[in-house]
């Protein structure tokens, strides 16, 4: 148990309840996850199953009503500064231009201002933006804006990565190019944990290296899949690979009647 | 501006290709074209054509109208108006004037001062209910009263206080600027991108540096919009207060002139009082464009431009 980098332990989660006259909502039943360290975990599930909680209880927002959630071992008490959350919205700071905005966690950590400099630039040379690294977000692209958070998400090494939709907004040309860039960045950097949660299943498949399927409200687990495809994964020639798509057809005739 | 450049004409003729397309403008057409001398020209001739109503003094002889038994446009005596030539003959005056030089370094000062003081003091507690709800609960309710009070109420009170001296004009343009400020400064701490906020928890920041970080720079835009609305309130403050009773000031002195019928002053010592609201206006101006460099790509809401 203590060698998982993340575990969820009979975890259930209800919101409301201070409010006598608003329902209780129980977002998650008696949910539990372990995760190694260094894997890829895709959590997909319809809209309201909960998946987001999960993140924001592994990035020390909220508790667990019931269970418990530990990383490394112990208890998780409170935000940790390293761990990188990704929230859905690119969430920019759009009076810092993206360097700034890649240097913000490292800001926060104090680290000095030549050191974090050098990592800004170096994360936005692979992410394809050096060109970019002095505008201002209102001038950039949504694809250059979601990079930019991967940058920044990334910035401060985390070794557990949380990741929520990130490429949900982008078209679908888009998408793959900034996948297939996010997906290399994580196998150069061995040993680091994703939790990266999805709504697309072909996604999932695509990246992760074990599918974890919640059911709609209340959140529990229905299906948890490996994805046995070797690495380092070519996700444009992936995509017609006969082998992932009978994987994706598996994992999918398992979860037909929660995502319809 | 940018957004209403033409784009250039597409090439369709036969062959072209990119090296036929001119090379970017250079930096004197770009700056022309930035001046945009249609916009420029209507400017300039709006202001000859209302100098010249203004000397004919057709305005001034009335428009037989009457509107519920109201005339909206009656004729003006012609001691109490003045054409610009008068006008412009008490700035030459003026300019040569010294105590009039102190009038205005009076007038200055008072709204300077209520300007700083009442500006300060409105962002410092509005970002303090701001940030802390709990106080904004216990304290909301009392500000909205005391705003709702007519601050210009005050003034013979504060005369009272403060002496006829600057004093008196400096706290009277406090208070008004105090509550233009604060308000929107707390409004504005709600209203910071609560993602922002979010992601820089989960960074692990800590309460000065989420203060620092996000909720600063977040309020500046709205913060700048009324620090602008309250220079141009601390001048009228001020000018109020000069009216009630003062020993010197431009406002005083406008006063006097009307009194006297010396229409020529009084309208020379407006376009003064207007200028000097302009200046303090470009000031805060020159701030903004470094504080909010971020928003210079888009359409700013510049008071100024010239």
């Amino acid at each position: 148990m203590s060698d998982s980098a993340v575990a969820l332990e009979n975890v259930s989660l209800v919101f409301g309840g201070d409010d006598p006259r608003t329902e209780r909502v129980v977002a998650l039943d008696n949910v539990s996850l372990r995760v190694p360290a260094g894997q890829f975990v895709a959590v997909v599930g319809p809209s309201g199953c909960g998946k987001t909680t999960i993140l924001n209880m592994l990035a020390g927002l909220i508790r667990p009503t019931l269970g418990s959630v530990s990383r490394n071992g112990s208890e998780i008490q409170g935000p940790s500064r390293d761990v990188g959350y990704m929230l859905a919205r690119s969430a920019l700071s759009p009076w810092r231009t993206a360097r700034q905005n890649v240097e913000l966690g490292l800001e926060i950590r104090g680290e000095r201002k030549a050191d974090r400099r050098l990592r800004a630039t170096e994360l936005l040379a692979q992410l394809r933006l050096e060109g970019f690294a002095d505008a201002y977000p209102s001038m950039l692209s949504q694809g250059m804006q979601q990079r930019v958070a991967i940058a920044r998400t990334l910035a401060i090494d985390p070794d557990l990565w949380l990741l929520d939709e990130p490429f949900g907004a982008l078209d679908a040309q888009t998408r793959l190019t900034v996948q297939s860039e996010f997906i290399s960045l994580w196998e150069t950097n061995p040993g680091r944990t994703v939790i990266f949660v999805t709504h697309d299943l072909e996604e999932a498949v695509l990246l992760a290296d074990r599918v974890v399927v919640l059911t709609a409200r209340p959140g529990k687990i229905k299906l948890d899949a490996p994805v046995p495809l070797p690495r380092p994964r070519v996700l444009d020639e992936l995509k017609f690979d006969p082998v992932f798509t009978e994987i994706e057809h598996r994992i999918w005739k398992e979860l037909r009647d929660e995502l319809i | 501006m940018s957004s209403s450049d033409p784009a250039p004409p597409a090439d369709t003729g036969q062959g072209a290709t990119l090296d036929t397309v001119p090379e970017s403008a250079t930096l004197w057409r770009w700056r022309i074209r930035q001046l945009d001398l249609p916009v420029q020209l209507i400017r300039a001739a709006v202001v000859v054509g209302l100098y010249f109503l203004w000397s004919s003094r057709a305005l001034f002889k009335g428009v037989p109208i009457t509107v519920f038994g109201f005339e909206p446009l009656p004729e003006v005596k012609d001691i109490f108006y003045a054409v610009p030539s008068e006008v412009w003959d008490y700035f030459t005056a003026y300019y040569h004037d010294l105590l009039f030089w102190k009038d205005l370094w009076v007038t200055v000062q008072e709204a300077f001062w209520g300007f700083a003081l009442g500006s300060t003091a409105g962002l410092l507690v509005g970002l303090t209910l701001g940030y802390f709800r709990r106080l904004q609960k216990i304290f909301g309710p009392f500000l909205v009263f005391s705003n709702a009070v007519p601050k210009i109420a005050l003034a013979p009170i504060l005369i009272l206080w403060y002496g006829i001296d600057m004093g008196s004009k400096i706290a009277l343009a406090t208070v008004i600027v105090f509550f233009l400020v604060q308000m929107p400064t707390t409004a504005a701490v709600g209203l910071v991108d609560p993602d922002l906020n979010i992601l820089a928890t989960t960074m692990g920041a800590t309460q000065v540096q989420r203060f620092r970080k996000v909720i600063i720079p977040g309020i500046m835009p709205a913060v700048f919009g009324a620090l602008r609305l309250a220079a141009i309130y601390s001048m009228l403050a001020v000018v109020f207060g000069e009216f009630l009773a003062s020993k010197r000031g431009l406002g005083q002195r406008l006063l006097y002139s009307v009194n006297q019928f010396n229409m020529g002053s009084a309208f020379a010592l407006m376009i003064v009082l207007a200028l000097i609201a302009l200046a303090l206006n470009g000031l805060i101006g020159l701030v903004e464009r470094r504080v909010l460099k971020w928003q210079s790509n888009r359409e700013g809401g510049q008071v100024v431009s010239l």
